[in-house]
């Protein structure tokens, strides 16, 4: 014991207290990190979910902060979300929250803003964002940059062409950029059944057939919504850029496709691609690993990436099926500062360079401009970059599960043949339209095709 | 009978000490009827606590609609609306006509093979525990292994059925998204999944059968298919009954196979009305609508129920 000491006054520890609180405000980033409190973030079990998880570990390595993993199916992840965010106290603090089902929590007003938790909170101004779908206004229930900051992309999941570059390399094709483009190349190496043309995911699902369609409606021009950022939903589906993209994708299906489009779920889908009997697909980012696995594939270093095509004068359009990661409202402050530290973390470059080679898509431009995406393996970091600019956020609403479904039906029903594109989108466009007016969204139909 | 016992002469007793009696016997009475609230009440009280509560629940939402705002749930008194549209739900008519073909297909198909297999068993001198255990695999595999183990069976490029059709040169056929094959597999696959739960029940049944019965219609010179038709049957009604309510309601509910394997497709050609439920409560998140889709569709199943066991009482009667 030290009888010399000095001993300080209750205004000296005040002051010292004060100063240390100020000091942990100011820090760098990793420095505040390393004193956080455990948090839990609720996650579903994606093809994407081990590089994530590998991320995570790497985060807990590199500040000591604890993370735990709560991880699900698809549909239990939403389950659980909607659960712990409508009790009074959340279980889960990190939402990762799908494109289906983000615009719920924010409406609802489950997540808290970002920069409400943390108003230091700084965005990296290379992180995507993903059609302003990380910005929502409360007041005026619209997602555009003069939002708050509400969550951080997770997973930046976007369709992008996957063809056969062997097969493009021996015929002396380039990569196509244009719908017509695509089809004269599908219905060249449509040999079916020792190849398709192109597979195409057109079975009923939760989002499937909708989802697959996305990028050529958008990219023919067409839309559902006239313009929803203005608030203006009225349906503009069955106009003739909507038939024309029918069309095409139906032809597409019947003429240089897979003879059972119709019952084709994304898993099929990628099983034609890996066994060599698909020339093109149309499908998510997050399958690249499985083409170059050798022990699912046949076509390993065989298959290339383009941005999805369009028509002249329309830029790629593919529709965001994104992850997004959204702080609970009704959680412990001490858990949501928590999990603002882990944001701040994912969102930089060297973490998100990292991410990558976990096998991640990456949220950051930066990234991609990265010596890694020249390295082969990463050959779809080019035409993605290049494509998550002009991603389409198809829904702003809460209730886009019901129009979702109204979609998956009748494009299903148009796919199989039972229907033709014209009633299709005649009765798809008479649904979406009640149910927006049920809904009270200012909104209206064309006059129905004929 | 009973005329005959009211003429028997009251015995003639003092009133005094009918009084008492009478009076003791009121105190008995009223003792009874305590200790039986006292010893019935809480199972009472559990099962309102446990199924009709919750009934009364899912009822009073049915007249709501339930959204949510800041945090808070909101209801919104609908009265009957969600009811009246439900005639309207493409999904749910298309629901309720494919489950009652489904259900009649399927328990059908079952009850005949689970009923053919058990009378089979029944007369295997040797090896019986080996059939039997081979018999009830399918009810031991959890519905996930067999909407996985049929789903790779009848996949189009690479199903091991259309493999086998295409050795005796068949053409592959799209089983699950073919409008006039996708039902009739799901059907296939229920009938391959809950036969056993008939075969299980019928060999039980059978093994109960009075033997003696039997060896007085073989010394009566009965032929075989006479014991089926004139013992065998008759005596297993009640039996078969019993099991085809179960299957029925169970049938009913049939979810995780059409889930698994088609998820209603192609089009409604799959659609049930548990798949329809789980699409407007938990997918859309229709809370007040899923509710009255939940109403009708166990004021249906229950309807059935009573129905079945209506027509077990009047064969038991006439028997």
């Amino acid at each position: 014991m030290d009888n010399n000491r000095t001993f300080l006054s209750r205004r000296d520890m005040l002051a010292g207290a004060g100063a240390g609180i100020a000091l942990s405000t100011l820090a760098p980033g990793s420095a505040r990190a390393a004193s956080v409190s455990p948090f839990t973030i609720v996650i579903n079990q994606s093809p994407w979910f081990d590089s994530f998880r590998k991320t995570v570990e790497l985060y807990e390595k590199e500040t000591g902060n604890k993370v735990e993993l709560d991880v699900n199916p698809f549909a239990g992840s939403l389950e659980k979300q909607r659960n712990s965010v409508r009790a009074a106290k959340g279980q889960y603090d990190l939402l990762i929250m799908n494109s289906g089902w983000f615009a719920e929590m924010y409406f609802g007003g489950f997540v808290e803003a970002i920069s409400d938790i943390d108003p230091g909170f700084k965005l990296d101004p290379d992180v995507y964002s993903l059609g302003e779908t990380i910005y929502f206004d409360p007041v005026k229930k619209t997602m555009t940059k003069n939002g708050k900051l509400m969550s951080m992309p997770i997973s930046p999941l976007i369709p992008l062409l996957y063809y056969r570059g062997d097969l493009y390399k021996e015929a002396g094709l380039k990569a196509p950029e244009t719908f017509a483009e695509l089809e004269a190349n599908a219905r060249r190496f449509n040999n079916p059944p020792r190849m398709y043309g192109i597979v195409q995911r057109g079975a009923r699902g939760p989002h499937t057939v909708a989802y697959d369609f996305y990028p050529y409606l958008y990219g023919f021009g067409g839309s559902i919504f006239k313009d929803q950022s203005a608030g203006d939903y009225s349906v503009m589906l069955n106009d003739e850029k909507g038939r024309a993209a029918l069309d095409y994708y139906l032809r597409l299906a019947r003429e240089a496709g897979h003879p059972k489009t119709a019952s084709l779920d994304q898993a099929e889908v990628i099983q034609n691609m890996v066994t060599g009997k698909a020339a093109h697909t149309m499908i998510v980012i997050a399958a690249w690993s499985q083409m170059d696995d050798p022990a699912k594939s046949a076509v390993v270093d065989k298959v290339e990436f383009a941005p999805t095509p369009h028509v002249q004068g329309v830029p790629t359009a593919p529709g965001l099926g994104h992850w997004l990661g959204g702080i609970a409202r009704n959680v412990p402050d001490d858990r949501k500062r928590a999990a603002v530290e882990f944001l701040r973390w994912f969102q930089t470059k060297d973490a998100q360079v990292a991410a990558a080679k976990f096998g991640a898509i990456p949220i950051n431009a930066a990234a991609y401009r990265d010596p890694i995406s020249q390295e082969r393996q990463f050959r779809w970091m080019k035409p993605l970059a290049e494509s998550l600019p002009h991603a389409v956020n198809i829904y702003q609403f809460p209730e886009a599960s019901e129009v979702i479904a109204i979609l998956e039906l009748g494009l299903n029903r148009a796919v199989a043949g039972e229907i033709t594109s014209v009633d299709a989108l005649n009765t798809m466009a008479d649904q979406i339209e009640t149910v927006m007016a049920k809904y009270n969204y200012n909104t209206g139909k064309l006059p129905p095709l004929r | 009978m009973a005329s005959r016992s009211l003429a028997i002469p009251a015995p003639d007793v003092a009133p005094r000490h009918a009084t008492r009696s009478a009076k003791s016997g009121h105190d008995r009475h009223g003792d009874d009827r305590t200790w039986r609230w006292v010893t019935f009440g809480p199972a009472l009280a559990l099962m309102l606590a446990l199924s009709v509560l919750p009934l009364a629940n899912l009822l009073v939402t049915s007249f709501y609609d339930v959204t949510w705002a800041q945090g808070q749930a909101v209801w919104s008194p609908v009265g009957l609306a969600h009811y009246l549209a439900l005639p309207g739900d493409e999904l749910f008519r298309a629901g309720l006509r494919n489950t009652l073909i489904f259900a009649i297909g399927a328990v059908g198909g079952q009850m005949v093979i689970g009923f053919a297999l058990a009378l089979l068993c029944s007369r295997v001198a040797h090896g019986r525990v080996v059939y039997r255990t081979i018999f009830i695999l399918p009810i031991l595999i959890p519905g996930i292994v067999v909407g996985a183990i049929w789903k790779l069976m009848l996949n189009y490029d690479f199903g091991l059925i259309n493999q086998a059709i295409g050795l005796i040169g068949l053409d592959p056929r799209d089983w699950l998204g073919a409008n006039e094959t996708a039902l009739a597999s799901v059907i296939v696959v229920d009938i391959w999944h809950w036969t056993p739960f008939c075969f299980l029940l019928f060999l039980a049944g059978i093994e109960s059968l009075p033997q003696d019965v039997y060896e007085a219609a073989r010394v009566d010179g009965a032929k075989a298919w006479q014991e089926l038709v004139y013992i065998t049957l008759p005596m297993m009604w009640p039996a078969i009954l019993v099991t085809f309510a179960f299957r029925l309601v169970l049938a009913f509910k049939v979810f995780d196979e059409v889930y698994l394997l088609t998820s209603g497709g192609p089009g409604t050609a799959t659609e049930v009305v548990s798949f329809t439920l789980y699409q407007r409560f938990f997918t859309e998140d229709r809370v007040g609508y899923g509710a009255a889709m939940s109403v009708a569709v166990i004021f249906i199943v229950s309807l059935l129920l009573v129905l079945a066991l209506t027509t077990r009482r009047r064969s038991e009667a006439s028997a």
